[in-house]
């Protein structure tokens, strides 16, 4: 079996007047598989994933989409390859959760009367995401769980092969956490689509992604399998804290828990 | 619900023909009665129609580019960019407002580039524009640019009395020639804003998830300033300073069909229209024979649903 790269990251760095914001950074994806973008504030999570989305051109280094230069696209071509879910946007206005949803069919015609393949591909996208019982519901109305789910149907109403989120579980309790990244994962196992995914929980990623990349103040600091990179020593060197690795349940995963949250 | 408009429209047309100090029988129409139905109220119908459609239409293409509720041209300070721009081309005789409209029209429309480029610097951060910031950083350069007017008149000489006559504003004194501008430039504007509303709905989910979605944002936000400038300085240049046509009327729309600014900007177009003409129609009748300056009127409904609207909003007004 081939193993098809859907993304390649070759050495991209990224600065404003001399200061790096990104470093050298290089990375691959294959079709199918769920990364998960670790490290702290401000180390250059979203600047990254601003430039495989094409949004900033990089200083150096080359990003390849589908086996094409991410820089010879058309917005809109490259629109339904890659598709983004940003952090959630404050709407000031009353869209319908449908309303939203179809946005996401903008590369695929935009003007004009809805098509056949758009009215389908917002169907299953709420469906998908288990959003259809909030169809005819109004965006600002729902609860910040729903309106991720509905904000991730609106990237796959794009139907593109690669969908990168900004930090998906911000704000959510423990439930829809879990929920939104079982959602993710199936996608990826089902469907094929290549996710990666900014995670500030370590728990999270240990379960649901495939391999991790470590970022610290704009350098790689890991990537590869999860089971391999994630460790005791890695996680203190990332995040600062002293943590405890667990052997979980299913071979490979492993839990982290806080050692000593605080010293009496 | 949407085959009601054209005769809504037409009713509308109707009463506002139909006022005036001379009672018409649009039954048997005489000589007298057609000079004045065709020279006198026709274009001054239509002049309210037009500039209130295009009052209106600025105010929804604002909010939809500041992503805000509360906003439109009067709020933001480019009415004033516009009224300064007029007093300029007026005091510095550049053109007299009957003889040359369009002059006025240009300088007007170079007022209110300029008054909306000041807002967007000031109100802009990173992230986008709150509301908060918005509102002041309009509410300051249009007071700004006001004295700046203010200034003007005080220069003004012998031309003081074509710059009041001009800011009193309303539509007393419509014809044809300035009808002809209006008619050709805001029509046509609102054309180009329905073409591109598909990009404007992208980008209500914020810059980027409209970039990563294909839309060319710095682009679309630009074709849309420019139009929401346009349609302020041709409605300053034909009626002076009107006020919350802009605010309330595509937020009444919006309330009942809904955001997609592809509905949202013709509903928004014909209700303007017709709320400014039953707004000029009221202004000539309540205090007959002397007339209201159609601004008050609008300022009398607008200002209650504007403090309404700001009391009761929930969203981020940040």
């Amino acid at each position: 079996m081939t193993v098809t790269s859907a993304l390649e990251v070759h050495s991209i760095s990224f600065g404003y007047n001399g200061g790096k914001l990104l470093k050298e950074i290089s990375l691959s994806a294959t079709a199918g598989e769920l990364i998960a973008l670790i490290g702290p504030n401000g180390s250059g999570k979203t600047t990254l994933l601003k430039i495989i989305l094409g949004l900033l051109p990089p200083s150096s280094g080359e990003v390849t989409l589908l086996g094409q230069p991410l820089a010879t696209y058309h917005p809109r071509t490259r629109a339904k390859a890659i598709a983004y879910v940003s952090q959630q946007p404050a709407l000031s206005f009353p869209l319908t959760v449908r309303e939203l949803v179809s946005l996401g069919r903008y590369p695929h015609g935009g003007r004009g009367a809805e098509s056949t393949a758009d009215t389908l591909s917002i169907a299953g996208a709420l469906e998908r995401t288990a959003a259809k019982d909030l169809t005819d519901r109004r965006f600002n109305s729902l609860s910040g769980g729903e309106k991720q789910k509905v904000l991730i149907a609106r990237a796959l109403a794009q139907s593109a092969q690669v969908i990168l989120l900004d930090e998906p579980t911000l704000h959510l309790d423990l439930q829809f956490q879990l929920q939104i990244l079982s959602a993710l994962k199936r996608l990826c196992l089902d469907e094929g689509i290549t996710v990666i995914t900014v995670l500030h929980d370590v728990n999270l990623a240990s379960l649901f992604a495939d391999r991790a990349l470590l970022l610290s103040r704009g350098e790689l600091r890991g990537f590869g399998p999860v089971a391999e990179v994630m460790d005791e020593k890695s996680i203190k060197d990332l995040l600062g804290v002293d943590m405890k690795a667990i052997a979980g349940e299913t071979a490979g995963t492993r839990y982290f828990v806080p050692r000593q949250p605080f010293s009496r | 619900m949407y085959r009601l408009l054209p005769a809504a429209v037409f009713a509308v047309i109707l009463i506002g023909l139909s006022i005036g100090p001379v009672p018409i029988s649009f039954l048997q129409l005489s000589a007298t009665d057609k000079a004045i139905l065709f020279n006198l109220r026709l274009p001054r119908v239509l002049s309210a129609f037009l500039v209130g459609g295009g009052l209106a239409l600025a105010g929804a293409i604002f909010q939809g580019l500041f992503r805000n509720p509360i906003a439109d041209s009067y709020l933001l300070g480019v009415s004033s960019g516009a009224s300064l721009g007029a007093a300029a081309a007026i005091v510095f005789k550049i053109a007299s407002p009957l003889a040359s409209f369009a002059a006025v029209s240009v300088f007007a429309f170079g007022g209110s580039v300029a008054a909306l480029a000041l807002v967007f610097y000031f109100a802009h951060r990173q992230g986008g524009f709150s509301v908060f910031r918005l509102l002041l950083s309009g509410l300051g350069v249009g007071l700004f640019l006001s004295s700046l007017v203010a200034i003007f008149m005080l220069m003004a000489g012998e031309e003081l009395k074509a710059l009041i006559f001009f800011f009193l504003g309303g539509f007393s004194s419509s014809s044809w020639d300035t009808t002809w501008v209006s008619l050709g430039c805001i029509p046509l504007a609102g054309l180009i804003a329905c073409y591109f509303a598909p990009e404007l709905n992208v980008l209500l989910l914020g810059e980027e998830t409209a970039q990563s979605s294909g839309v060319r944002t710095g682009r679309i936000q630009l074709i849309f300033a420019i139009l929401a400038a346009l349609l302020t300085s041709i409605s300053v240049a034909v009626a002076g300073l009107i006020g919350f046509v802009g605010l309330i009327v595509p937020h009444m729309i919006r309330l009942i069909f809904g955001a997609d600014h592809r509905t949202l900007f013709p509903l928004t177009f014909f209700s303007g229209g017709m709320f400014l003409v039953l707004c000029d129609a009221a202004a000539r009748t309540v205090m007959a024979p002397a007339e209201l300056p159609v601004g008050i009127v609008t300022s009398l409904v607008g200002v209650p649903i504007f403090l309404y609207l700001i009391r009761n909003e929930t969203g981020d007004l940040g």
